[in-house]
């Protein structure tokens, strides 16, 4: 089956939920207002506060170890001067998403689900410079967002979902395969899917569809292939879903390494013991992190 | 005395590029409580001042030796490398048979390369032993654990264990191959044994080593370490032309062999790798 065909149904598929959740109005607002050319930062601040939940997930991301901001920041705005402007878009949806599927546990709970993600994304930000790819705050949050068709999967069609998982238990089988097999689409095409319905920047929406597949990316191959990379290494670093699928890779063999490597040859070098060893050492790091962004966050 | 973060990473990186095992976050603790212990021998104050005594001498020789006794523990036992047993188990052993099962090699080969009391090798005869109805009906199946020292050899071919041993044995193998004579001794069924063949030998002896042919899995635990890097580079160079151009090389958790051999590939499963050709 062609792209097209698997792009169809997955479309299909979102498009039969009817209650999908939209991004919260406000995050769309500072969107909207960030495509201003004369947007003014304190524009953005402001909109920003109006929504509490946001706004506190915005200082909890900022003051997350993974930014090791020399102070705590406690404002809104302070955080956006700190972000930067080009970052703030990808924040605010970032915050959305988390948002849009607050307590959405299906086949699986949304915390492991953000385990993974948020372990994407750091693991995609650590590669990012360790391959000096420029935009590294880009990389991490692409990672966070890369698998947003699986957590739709799981709740959205929790049955066939649980099926999925009962099958592939104990067996070498990654889950896009499996997803394959069973809908004639996956999560990176549903993934994909999803983005275009949340206007998500063409980037991102890259990432999400050809994570999987980074050969086929054209707008951002390395940060493909990062995210790509950061999602194998997660997948056999305890930072798998809580195990319920069985990933193995010969880095030599990966496109997404290959591609790498065009980009950064130094990267050839990398001691990949010691960085997967280096990459356990900062899984609690990564609960912690999750933890620390969702708890007392879900509005009564 | 408590160890400093700063230092912890200095003596992880040294430990690392001298030995090729990295040492956890997690296991800050065992590392100072092991460095104690030389600091105290050496008469030593402060973790710095031991960190440049083990810098001063090349390759730290004889005092890294004795660091090393005390930061790897020699005890082995039963099922210890839970995530390597999964993946070959799920994946590299039913790939393995697959490949020599289509050119009707229907022979398993299999090296503990350092076999100590043999418990590694008897693992793998054990779960060998489990696929005999299925995945290996009607195949010759080949498990041989080798050490340098004889003692433990003997250990191993009587096949008998304390509960320490079998700590990480699950149940279902722990009723069906032991015989419980007490509470702390355990009798190795002679099914088991009986899979297995224990000889001597020396990793360095290359006119011996060269004889240790075509296997489709080999086993290299916790010793490599002990190796200077051009030792270990022929040892592994070794392991390399022993093992069948489909078969895997494995060495301890925690242990890398980066720097040590550009030949091998790295295969990457849910909480280890192994290497392959």
């Amino acid at each position: 089956m062609d792209n097209n065909v698997k792009l169809q149904k997955a479309k299909e598929m979102v498009d039969k939920i009817n209650d999908l959740p939209t991004i919260p109005i406000v995050a769309t607002k500072v969107l909207e207002l960030l495509d201003k050319p004369d947007c003014e930062l304190d524009e953005v601040a402001d909109m920003i506060l109006t929504d509490q939940v946001l706004a506190a997930r915005v200082i909890k991301i900022v003051n997350s170890p993974l930014y090791r901001s020399a102070h705590e920041i406690k404002s809104v705005k302070r955080a956006l001067v700190f972000l930067g402007f080009r970052h703030i878009r990808e924040l605010a949806l970032t915050c959305s998403f988390i948002e849009a599927f607050q307590g959405k546990d299906g086949a699986f709970d949304v915390m492991t689900f953000w385990e993974h993600s948020f372990g994407v994304g750091i693991v995609a930000k650590i590669i990012a410079q360790r391959a000096r790819y420029m935009d590294t705050e880009k990389a991490y949050l692409a990672g966070i967002i890369h698998d947003i068709g699986e957590v739709f999967l799981s709740y959205y069609y929790k049955k066939e979902f649980l099926q999925i998982l009962e099958d592939i238990k104990g067996e070498p089988y990654k889950l896009v395969d499996a997803e394959q097999r069973f809908w004639g689409t996956d999560h990176s095409y549903i993934g994909y899917a999803i983005a275009q319905k949340w206007n998500f920047p063409n980037e991102y929406g890259e990432v999400i569809a050809y994570h999987h597949r980074p050969s086929e990316a054209v707008l951002d191959p390395t940060l493909v292939a990062i995210v790509n990379l950061a999602d194998l290494f997660c997948s056999v670093r305890q930072l798998n879903y809580g195990g319920r699928e069985w990933v193995s890779f010969n880095l030599a063999d990966e496109p997404a390494w290959e591609l790498l490597k065009q980009f950064a040859p130094h990267i050839a070098k990398l001691d990949i013991e010691r960085f997967c060893y280096e990459l356990d050492d900062r899984v609690p790091e990564v609960q912690d992190l999750v933890k620390s962004i969702f708890e007392g966050m879900i509005m009564e | 005395m408590k160890l400093a973060d700063k230092d912890f990473e200095l003596f992880r990186d040294y430990i690392y590029n001298l030995c090729g095992i990295y040492f956890h976050t997690s296991k800050k603790y065992f590392l100072e409580s092991r460095l104690a212990r030389r600091l105290e021998d050496c008469g030593i104050k402060t973790h710095a001042d031991y960190y440049k005594l083990l810098k001063s001498i090349p390759g730290g020789s004889q005092e890294l030796k004795k660091l090393l006794d005390e930061i790897t523990t020699n005890e082995t036992c039963f099922f210890r490398n839970l995530p390597q047993l999964n993946a070959l188990e799920n994946k590299l052993l039913p790939e393995v048979v697959e490949t020599k099962g289509k050119i009707g090699f229907r022979k398993l080969r299999i090296w503990s390369a350092a076999s100590s009391s043999g418990e590694e090798a008897y693992t793998m005869a054990m779960i060998l032993l489990e696929k005999r109805g299925s995945l290996l009906k009607d195949w010759i199946i080949e498990i041989i654990g080798t050490d340098i020292n004889e003692t433990v050899l003997g250990q191993a071919r009587e096949g008998v264990y304390n509960s320490y041993s079998v700590r990480n044995t699950p149940d279902f193998y722990l009723k069906k191959y032991f015989k419980q004579e007490s509470a702390d001794k355990f009798i190795l069924s002679p099914d088991v044994k009986k899979l297995v063949t224990f000889n001597h030998l020396n990793l360095y002896d290359d006119t011996k080593m060269i004889f240790m042919k075509s296997f489709d899995f080999i086993f290299c635990a916790n010793v490599l370490i002990y190796f200077d890097t051009a030792s270990k580079s022929k040892v592994v160079q070794h392991f390399y032309n022993n093992l069948q151009p489909y078969g895997y090389f494995f060495v301890g958790q925690s242990e890398s062999l980066h720097g040590v051999n550009d030949n091998f590939k790295t295969v990457h499963f849910p909480g280890g790798f192994a290497y392959k050709k």
